[in-house]
């Protein structure tokens, strides 16, 4: 692995920016080798700590000067590898960057640093009666600015949508080294919508460093469900069934009964062990409407074949029924030593499908797989559970993971609803896209970012990759069917 | 509804016009129910139109999914009707200036209604597209489903771009079970109260879908569940308000009919008071329309606010452009020969010296 020491960038950004905030010693950049996918790693020649924009303007220049690669990382929490550095790049950390600049009540807007954790803006906003609403599973950690990159979802959106939904400007450094403001305190700009392009980037067209966020009142009353079920068939039926009848849960989760017992042991929620599924939702907003769509949901669930249907009496039963979802991810840790979560979404329609065709997948390749999802929008969470001590463990992991996802662009989904292509994904582009399409990207990219320094081969395959993968994928086919 | 598809006759017009590079490029139309509301020569006659009127119809939709896949040609209205059937409409209200208003034409534009800062904005309701771009390509982005990061969100971004970096063919478009029961009442306000007012919407806003003040009386539109809305109206009081909401949103209103009207876009609950013509006060203050006003006071007194004039009927203006360079290269990149709509491209996107009057 290359020694940052010497390279003459470096000495540059050492120079330009304090020293002790550009680290390049081998175990000063260890730290930064991956995100929250660590079957990626890499270290980057160099990692700089930004505390402010012109940190940002001044390390995006020094590599367009030098033709080196630019990767920007937020909190680390990323789950398909777009932050993980380059050993010929620079790796810039806006994690510092994370002051809650101000905060109107009047405005319902608040303006921070890319590097704000996504939760603190809530619980600052509190006070005034208003949040944050988009709140994906690592938001106790997760940065604004990461969650811009990737246009970060959560058990919430279903109703108060994604961050691209909830952001109403941004400041962001272009490759040439130029600050500029996008979209603004109007709810309509002038121009092309440059803030729809810049989110779910994934740091691809610039670096984002300022986030202006839309909050929301937080709703006068909540309430929330669980609902067992003997099938995951009858759990998704019953998820189609509530949008039918017209109610728009604030969340529906389900889990189906690896994920149930590995929560249940993990932090004792009392879920139903002997369920198949569960489902989780929350209704919430007035009052009045809430006792409404309360009755359709029974009802729903009563005719969709609930087992039993509880409803939460205390903000405490709430709180846990909820915490029990939040930590199935860790909680699936204890039971293998490692685990692999992917991120397709389907129609919901197909959702008992998709789950069986990957009940089937797995058997294929001897590995469990548990199921805790974001069923109301349709956003699977398949968690292979493997041990990578095993020889070809990780190649069939890989494997799996590709006929699942290769799988929900089959019935009409997509590879990743909220966690973004970064590296893992790359290669399904490939299935999802044609060339022309991805030709159209790359036309994006290009134009925005000619010398493609800003996080290269991430997001975008090159069509030279897409025809590869196609043609490996075509052969793997074929003696398959053989 | 009429169900035809002319994609491929529409592919290959734009790839003959890329074939003769000296043409005059390509004009999009449809309906033909906006281009009167927007600045920048639409209808040149000498321009060749491609005419998307004929490529409508359904290619998808199923209630339970909440999504409506549909050609770019076909009006809205037959859509609106469709979805009705199902206790169904669009998840963001959209403007139809006219009966023939189009799909693509909405997108386009980019337009939004009464209930924008309650819900979603068009925008917001995109999930994805096909279109034939510059090179003559059809190419398809986004998709069917509720939440999707895979490549450049290259949809959402055709809203509002007015058809400069491509033909639209299709849209999915995200859609919301319609609100139960709805009612509309009126308050005699003075203006200066109205920031007063806006402090009270705020707690009503689940409910709450327009609130728009015209000559003196505020008018509020809620929806939801009939016993949430009766509860919100009990407390609430006032009239009941006779302001037609659609006409608002269509811009039909008879406020609209003037030969000078513009949009003044504001944070929220700005205090604006035009010094020119007469105002209507929607979205809590953040969109003040003005007719008969002169524009380029009215320009002046917008920057102050740190908000941006619209002009939809007079002598155009220039839009402040504050990302110029960006615009120019993705233009470049969907459109690299400069087909479509160059006259629009220049008006709203380009920014350049040439002079976007009409």
């Amino acid at each position: 692995m290359t020694e940052g020491q010497g390279a003459p960038i470096v000495t540059e950004l050492r120079r330009a920016i304090s020293a002790g905030r550009v680290l390049d010693r081998r175990e000063q950049v260890a730290p930064f080798e991956c995100d929250a996918l660590p079957v990626y790693c890499e270290r980057p020649l160099a990692v700089v700590l930004a505390r402010n924009e012109e940190d940002v303007v001044t390390t995006v220049r020094l590599c367009r000067q030098h033709s080196v690669p630019l990767v920007t990382r937020g909190a680390g929490t990323g789950l398909s590898a777009g932050a993980k550095p380059y050993g010929r790049g620079v790796l810039l950390v806006t994690a510092p960057m994370s002051e809650i600049l101000s905060l109107s009540p009047e405005r319902m807007t608040a303006r921070v640093q890319p590097g704000a954790i996504n939760e603190h803006i809530s619980r600052a906003a509190a006070a005034h009666g208003l949040y944050y609403a988009p709140d994906p599973s690592s938001q106790i950690a997760c940065s604004i600015g990461g969650n811009v990159a990737e246009n970060a979802g959560g058990v919430h959106c279903l109703k108060y949508g994604v961050t691209v939904h909830n952001v109403v400007a941004l400041r962001i450094v272009t490759i040439e080294g130029d600050v500029m403001a996008v979209g603004g305190d109007t709810l309509s700009h002038p121009g092309y919508d440059l803030l729809a392009l810049v989110h779910g980037s994934e740091g691809c067209l610039g670096v984002v460093t300022e986030v202006t966020v839309r909050l929301t009142p937080l709703p006068a009353q909540t309430r929330t469900l669980m609902a067992d079920f003997a099938s995951i068939r009858a759990a998704s039926d019953a998820v189609s069934g509530i949008v039918r009848a017209g109610v728009i849960p604030a969340a529906m989760e389900m889990m189906d009964a690896l994920a149930i017992s590995a929560t249940e042991e993990f932090c004792h929620a009392g879920y139903a062990l002997d369920a198949a599924a569960i489902l989780i939702i929350d209704l919430d907003g007035d009052p009045d409407e809430v006792a409404a769509e309360l009755a359709l949901v029974r009802e729903v669930l009563r005719y969709s074949g609930a087992t039993r249907v509880q409803l939460a009496d205390s903000e405490t039963q709430r709180a846990l029924w909820w915490k029990g979802r939040k930590s199935a991810f860790p909680a699936i840790g204890r039971l293998s030593p490692d685990y692999y979560c992917i991120d397709g979404t389907v129609p919901r329609h197909r959702i008992g499908d998709v789950l069986e065709a990957i009940d089937a997948f797995s058997h294929r390749y001897n590995l469990r797989v548990a199921n805790v999802f974001h069923a109301g929008d349709g956003n699977l969470h398949p968690i292979i559970m493997f041990d990578s001590r095993e020889v070809d463990a990780l190649d069939r992991v890989e494997l799996l993971a590709a006929d699942i996802l290769e799988y929900c662009i089959e019935v009409g989904g997509t590879i990743t609803g909220e966690h973004g292509v970064g590296m893992e994904k790359i290669n399904q582009m490939a299935v999802q896209f044609s060339d022309l399409e991805i030709a159209q990207f790359l036309a994006v990219k290009q134009a925005l970012d000619p010398k493609g320094l800003l996080n290269p081969d991430k997001l975008i395959p090159t069509l030279a990759h897409c025809q590869e993968y196609r043609a490996i994928r075509e052969r793997r086919r074929e003696s398959s069917d053989g | 509804m009429a169900e035809h598809d002319i994609s491929a006759e529409l592919q290959r017009s734009v790839q003959l016009a890329l074939a003769n590079p000296a043409g005059k490029g390509l004009r999009i139309r449809s309906g033909n129910t906006r281009g009167h509301l927007l600045p920048g020569d639409v209808t040149d006659e000498a321009i060749p139109a491609l005419d998307t009127g004929r490529h409508t119809g359904v290619i998808h939709y199923q209630p339970d999914e909440l999504v409506l896949r549909a050609r770019s040609g076909t009006p809205l209205a037959e859509l609106e009707s469709l979805l009705a059937e199902h206790g169904q409409e669009f998840a963001a209200a959209i403007p139809q200036p006219g009966r023939a208003s189009t799909l693509g034409g909405a997108i386009a534009c980019g337009w939004d209604g009464p209930a924008r800062p309650y819900g979603m904005s068009l925008r917001d309701t995109v999930l994805g597209c096909r279109m034939v771009n510059g090179r003559g390509d059809s190419v398809n982005f986004g998709g069917q489903v509720m939440k999707n990061v895979a490549g450049y969100d290259l949809a959402r971004l055709q809203v509002g771009a007015l058809g400069t970096l491509g033909l639209l063919l299709d849209v999915s478009l995200r859609l919301l079970p319609r609100p139960e029961f709805s009612v509309s009442r009126v308050f005699a306000v003075p203006e200066q109260q109205l920031p007063e007012w806006w402090g009270r919407t705020r707690a009503l806003r689940p409910l709450l879908r327009g609130t728009c003040y015209l000559e003196g009386l505020l008018h509020l539109r809620l929806c939801g569940r009939e016993r949430a809305v009766k509860a919100a109206m009990a407390s609430l009081g006032g009239e009941e308000s006779a302001l037609d909401w659609r006409a608002l949103g269509d811009l039909r209103h008879p406020f609209f009919c003037t030969d000078q009207l513009a949009c003044v876009n504001l944070p929220p609950q700005s205090a604006f008071r035009p010094a020119t013509g007469s105002s209507m006060v929607e979205w809590e203050g953040a969109r003040v329309w003005v007719r008969d006003g002169d524009h380029v006071q009215l320009q002046q007194q917008a920057r102050e606010h740190n908000g941006f004039v619209e002009v939809f009927r007079g002598k155009a203006m220039r839009l402040p452009a504050p990302a110029r360079e960006w615009q120019r290269r993705l233009r470049n990149a969907f459109d690299p020969e400069g087909l479509f709509n160059r006259a629009l491209y220049t008006a709203h996107f380009h920014g350049s010296e040439a002079d976007p009057c009409r």
